[in-house]
């Protein structure tokens, strides 16, 4: 499978982290996509990496090996997690695309860490305009903010619907959007998002009668946890993840100030595992928990992440002081136990089903 | 754990009687410091010194706890059975794909065995798991965690980031203890971290004599365990009493015979194994470590706090692998080794994941590699018969290597 398709003579740079702003790179005039890990088994990446290493990880470097990446051009990597920074010394040696950056997201995000990701992402885009052999315009990177801040907002427009109990479209159906908005041409996706009727097809399909499921984590990127959660009688409402609501949310303040604003607005964004401060992330989920009418929150955890085998207890902890039903799900990625841990899911719906009851 | 650390403290006192010992005067500072974190009255930082530049805690009458050392030295990590204390940390939720270390801290904090502190001082390099655990234990003390975030590349942009941030620790330590910086002590602190930088570097400038005169992995552990002691004359002393020891074991011919000379990387197990017995049966001698290497330039003392991010920047386990890679065959290459030991704990992942550039990068200068699986602190991941198979395989790869002439 070839998961990168470029537009016609367009260049195309891939990246593998929402703190990476999409507008740099369209304002280059490439084409951005969210790489996702793009084979089914591994094959390569088990000779550099070790058996207990993130299986997203193994499964890009195993991707780029196999040259499933052919149209790209060059990746933007972020120092996202342990793993993700050692990806980029494999990707360097052993892949080699024409361009590669690590960009330097910091952990904080106070104005010394907005200044100075500032200067990281003007780096980048230095870096970028060298790639390319020509300078990016003001008025390009301005016109790339106000095409990202149409998107997002009407992406936010489309997950929030979800609060609503008369108007709920499949979770599955959902997820499937985001993974496509983030490797899509973007003014195709948003032509595509406005011409999404209020009233999906979905509606009044009987899943407003469902228990209602937040899904939370990092990487989710295929929806077989979604669908099995369906199956089981479930509707997925909301999900924190790497591709959800906090990839969203959040404008870029249009004007002056482009780069600065750009850091402001990633930095500052819902924050993901990788940044400090359980406190801000418990918030955000017990947040969603309400907004949402949760009835009950999946954890969902990719083999040897350590960010989410720390934050897991400290949200389940927290969550069951709230009775709220929880369960934390590890996964290899692309699912491929997906048939053992749907018998989990159907037993974790029953239950919620017989607590609503 | 107070008691264990005085039984420690109490332990190492009697052998420093019979015989002066550096490595027993570090295990004895090491617990005796961590001990001072009970105290009632102690204004406590935790903090992983190896990631931290602890010359700024030195200018402050702080007790540093380091978590993840003083976890490790009590009796029931080295003596293979920490699991009877981060089971703990399991029950709780705690995987055990996290590292033992992490656990043991976690484990450690579940069962009360940890001072309070007063201030939760972790960074963001190395790995991910410490900074989490860090600020795990000062939630649950209801305490403030500072992250000290290191970027992965050195500009002034970057200086200026870290330099800033150890100001504002520096004013959060001000609060803890109530006293104002003194910047005269801080700049002692760093004369004495130049002084201790220029002494380590004749311990490991030593270390290069045939036959090694000092253990490697000794040295591995001091140039991690020891990082507390930057910038306190302590560690200065200790490098002097090191010196001595082995300048004397030089003169007198004492040194341990070597068949094979071996870099190893970049940890070293606490818990009891059968490594060690292992290498000196078969005269295998760890000469360099890659966690004892001075990596940093010297400290300008008219500019401290852009020093002290100078230093943190500088640390191989921040940035590309390629900068370990450049740092340990320039050590393979000063140190004349055979081979090379990488000793593997499972959950480290940010090191695991440079392995195999490393090892590719060693084998193209003819080295043979081990890569040794087992565990710094989990006795239930330790195989003493595969450990033993695997060392024995490599002496037997390094004896073939020799023959062949290949390096």
């Amino acid at each position: 499978m070839n998961q990168v398709q470029s537009q016609a003579g367009t260049g195309v740079i891939g990246w593998t982290c929402g703190y990476v702003p999409e507008e740099i790179i369209l304002a280059a005039g490439l084409q951005s996509v969210r790489i996702r890990g793009a084979v089914p088994s591994l094959k390569e990446a088990d000779a550099y990496l070790f058996p207990n290493f993130c299986p997203y990880v193994k499964n890009l470097l195993d991707s780029g090996l196999r040259g499933e990446y052919g149209n790209m051009d060059g990746i933007i990597f972020t120092n996202s997690c342990d793993a993700m920074r050692r990806l980029k010394d494999l990707w360097d040696s052993h892949v080699k695309t024409p361009f590669s950056f690590m960009l330097e997201v910091p952990k904080n995000w106070d104005e010394g860490a907005v200044t100075y990701f500032s200067e990281q992402l003007a780096a980048l885009q230095r870096q970028l305009e060298d790639f390319i052999g020509t300078k990016i315009s003001g008025d390009s990177l301005e016109e790339s903010i106000r095409i990202m801040n149409e998107q997002r907002a009407l992406m936010v427009q489309l997950l929030e619907r979800q609060k609503a109990k008369t108007a709920v479209i499949g979770g599955s159906e959902l997820l499937a959007l985001c993974l496509e908005a983030m490797s899509s041409p973007k003014e195709v996706f948003t032509k595509k998002l406005r011409e999404i009727p209020d009233q999906s097809p979905s509606v009044n399909s009987g899943l407003n009668e469902q228990p209602r499921v937040l899904v939370v984590g990092s990487v989710i990127d295929r929806l077989d946890l979604f669908e099995k959660l369906e199956a089981a009688g479930a509707s997925v409402v909301a999900f924190d993840t790497c591709a959800g609501l906090r990839h969203w949310s959040g404008l870029v303040q249009e004007g002056k100030n482009a780069i600065e604003n750009l850091a402001r607005r990633y930095l500052l964004k819902p924050p993901c595992p990788r940044m400090p401060g359980f406190a801000r992330r418990i918030d955000q989920i017990t947040q969603l928990v309400r907004d949402y009418s949760i009835d009950g929150v999946i954890y969902s955890i990719v083999k040897f992440c350590d960010y989410g085998l720390f934050e897991a207890p400290v949200v389940e902890a927290e969550l069951r002081s709230q009775r709220v039903p929880f369960m934390v799900i590890e996964n290899d990625y692309v699912f491929g136990d997906i048939g053992r841990i749907g018998v989990r899911l159907e037993a974790f719906v029953e239950m919620i089903k017989g607590d609503l009851d | 754990m107070k008691a264990y650390l005085e039984s420690i403290v109490a332990f190492t006192e009697k052998k420093l009687e019979q015989k002066p010992s550096g490595w027993h005067r570090l295990i004895n500072e090491l617990a005796s410091t961590f001990s001072d974190a009970f105290d009632e009255n102690a204004k406590v930082v935790w903090v992983s010194s190896y990631a931290f530049p602890v010359e700024l805690l030195w200018a402050f009458d702080v007790a540093p706890f380091d978590f993840e050392i003083a976890c490790n030295i009590i009796p029931p990590a080295i003596s293979g059975n920490g699991s009877s204390i981060m089971v703990t940390a399991e029950n709780q939720g705690y995987a055990r794909d996290i590292c033992s270390f992490y656990r043991l801290a976690l484990g450690a904090h579940f069962q009360e065995m940890v001072p309070k502190g007063d201030l939760f001082l972790t960074s963001s390099y190395y790995c991910n798991g410490k900074a989490k655990t860090n600020e795990l234990i000062a939630r649950a003390q209801w305490k403030e965690s500072i992250l000290f975030d290191v970027p992965n590349e050195i500009s002034r942009s970057s200086i200026e980031y870290v330099s800033s941030q150890l100001r504002g620790i520096a004013s959060r330590l001000e609060t803890v203890t109530g006293n104002r910086l003194d910047v005269d002590r801080l700049r002692e602190s760093i004369r004495w971290s130049n002084t201790a930088r220029a002494s380590f570097e004749q311990v490991n400038e030593l270390m290069k004599a045939r036959p090694s005169p000092w253990d490697g992995t000794k040295a591995c552990f001091l140039g991690i365990a020891g990082s507390l002691f930057w910038g306190s004359q302590l560690r200065h002393e200790l490098n002097v009493m090191l010196i001595h020891e082995m300048e004397s074991r030089i003169q007198a011919g004492k040194a341990f015979p070597e068949s094979h000379r071996i870099l190893w990387f970049p940890w070293v197990p606490v818990q009891q194994t059968n490594i060690f017995t292992t290498l000196k049966e078969h005269q295998a001698s760890v000469v360099t470590a890659e966690s004892a290497r001075v990596y940093w330039p010297e400290i300008d003392e008219s500019n401290p706090f852009e020093g002290l991010a100078l230093k943190a920047l500088n640390d191989p386990h921040v940035g590309s692998s390629q900068r370990r890679v450049k740092a340990i065959v320039g050590l393979a290459k000063d140190y004349e080794v055979d081979g090379a030991i990488h000793f593997s704990t499972p959950a480290c992942r940010h090191e695991n994941g440079s392995f195999s550039l490393i090892r590719d990068a060693l084998r193209d200068e003819g080295l043979p590699v081990l890569n040794l699986e087992a565990d710094m602190t989990d006795e239930r991941n330790y195989s003493a018969d595969k450990t033993m198979t695997n060392l024995l395989s490599f002496f037997e790869i390094l004896k073939n290597s020799s023959a062949r002439g290949c390096h």
